[in-house]
């Protein structure tokens, strides 16, 4: 796999090192030479740069980590009592978890995009994912909240389909 | 230090080995010769083959290959190094490989041993008979030449949190003091050496390399987030509020599986990302 991945590069990496080498000519980075290509050979800036960080937000951060915790955490206790309790005289509590089981699997596959087609580096496929799922998402909500409000509802679907 | 004294460092060390290598006084050859053509007595030769990772920035069109040199063990040290070393001398003094202190303490010679990211100068060589030992550059790594990768950007990362003491001077003109108990948390976590091991082993380091900022640079940034002395724990926190910086650890734990010097990355990292969705 390493090997795959360097075969096509050197080149680059061989210029990568002279134009930094340069100190003294205007091109010290090669920006004008080469495009910058996230997760590329062409570094951002000198060696001695620090890398940066994007603007802080939390809903990014520490919000979204500890939101996906507490859902993840809170699935378990609701599945059981929605089962326990055989939801159809418990409508809410039917909904609540189809909308959680939703936003948990929303929050997974976004996982997954950000990892492996981030905008940066895909500027046309990655949003077209991103929006895809987000398009997704919704009509599966809206799906659900027409199942369990004209039909028999999630928990009593699984629960017939197990016992079919 | 900045990065360039680093990297200069790094090039003077390889050069000053080259030269020993291909240049030294024509005894001393000698001398290595006549110690490796004697074999020790009563011990039946035990050959080993090594299957080394090879690219010549000099020939860039040329794809990477695995080259084969067989070693006997009985006249080779018992670490990977020492056989490296052994074939650099003996075999081919155009194997490229970093090494420097020998014994786990500078973390230059950090290579894919097996399948495992490790420092070679640690790592046994597997004595059991007909097996061969596959090494390769730390993985998704640019390579510079053979055993050797670009560790530029590493460094950059290292240097972007600001690996310092963040405290104004005590009023009364005396050091930082600091408890027991505190001092305590620093252990498990100052002893990296930035060996990129486990950044390295990390498929979201591999994945997101120039955003995510890996597991080295992680524990050296809660390293100094758990320092009772330090003052700039709000700002270092606030750098990782973002998804790609730190967020994109998904507590794989390669990262404290792989540590040659048997810290816990993966913990460290836990602890960050719970104080920051507690405290704030």
């Amino acid at each position: 796999m390493a090997a795959r991945r360097l075969v096509a590069r050197p080149v680059l990496l061989a210029r990568l090192h002279t134009a930094s080498r340069s100190q003294n000519t205007a091109n010290v980075t090669g920006v004008d030479t080469y495009k910058y290509i996230p997760g590329g050979p062409i570094l951002p800036g000198t060696v001695n740069d620090a890398t940066t960080f994007p603007p802080p937000s939390k809903t990014h951060g520490s919000h979204h980590w500890a939101f996906e915790r507490l859902l993840s955490a809170a699935l378990i206790p609701l599945t059981a009592s929605t089962f326990a309790l055989s939801a159809s005289p418990y409508p809410v509590l039917d909904g609540v978890l189809a909308v959680s089981l939703v936003i948990h699997s929303h929050i997974g596959f976004d996982s997954m995009l950000v990892d492996y087609v981030h905008p940066r580096k895909f500027p046309t496929i990655g949003p077209i994912a991103t929006w895809g799922l987000r398009a997704a998402t919704l009509s599966v909500l809206v799906g659900v909240y027409q199942f369990n409000t004209t039909d028999i509802g999630l928990t009593e679907l699984i629960m017939r389909v197990w016992h079919a | 230090m900045s990065i360039t004294d680093l990297a200069a460092r790094s090039l003077i060390r390889s050069q000053a080995w080259r030269s020993v290598s291909s240049s030294a006084p024509s005894k001393y050859a000698q001398a290595s010769k006549d110690q490796s053509s004697a074999p020790p007595a009563g011990k039946e030769p035990l050959m080993k083959t090594f299957k080394i990772y090879r690219w010549n920035p000099d020939e860039p069109s040329k794809k990477p290959y695995l080259q084969s040199y067989s070693v006997d063990l009985n006249q080779c040290g018992p670490m990977i190094l020492d056989a490296i070393i052994k074939i650099k001398n003996e075999m081919d003094p155009t194997l490229t490989f970093r090494r420097s202190c020998r014994e786990g303490i500078c973390g230059s010679c950090a290579m894919n041993i097996d399948g495992q990211n490790t420092l070679a100068c640690l790592c046994r060589i597997d004595r059991a008979g007909g097996k061969e030992t596959k090494l390769y550059p730390l993985p998704h790594m640019y390579i510079v030449k053979d055993l050797v990768p670009d560790m530029t950007q590493f460094y950059k990362q290292y240097k972007s949190i600001e690996p310092w003491l963040q405290a104004d001077p005590p009023a009364d003109g005396k050091e930082h003091r600091q408890s027991i108990d505190d001092r305590a948390k620093l252990d498990g976590m100052y002893e990296c050496i930035l060996c990129a091991c486990c950044s390295t082993s990390c498929p979201s380091y591999w994945w997101n390399q120039d955003r995510y900022l890996g597991p080295a640079s992680l524990m050296a940034a809660y390293r100094w987030m758990a320092d009772s002395r330090d003052k700039a724990g709000f700002a270092r926190k606030e750098k990782m509020q973002n998804e790609l910086s730190m967020y994109r650890c998904h507590t794989i734990f390669n990262c404290s599986r792989t540590c040659p010097k048997g810290l816990n990355p993966g913990k460290a990292i836990a602890q960050m990302k719970y104080e920051m969705a507690t405290e704030s």
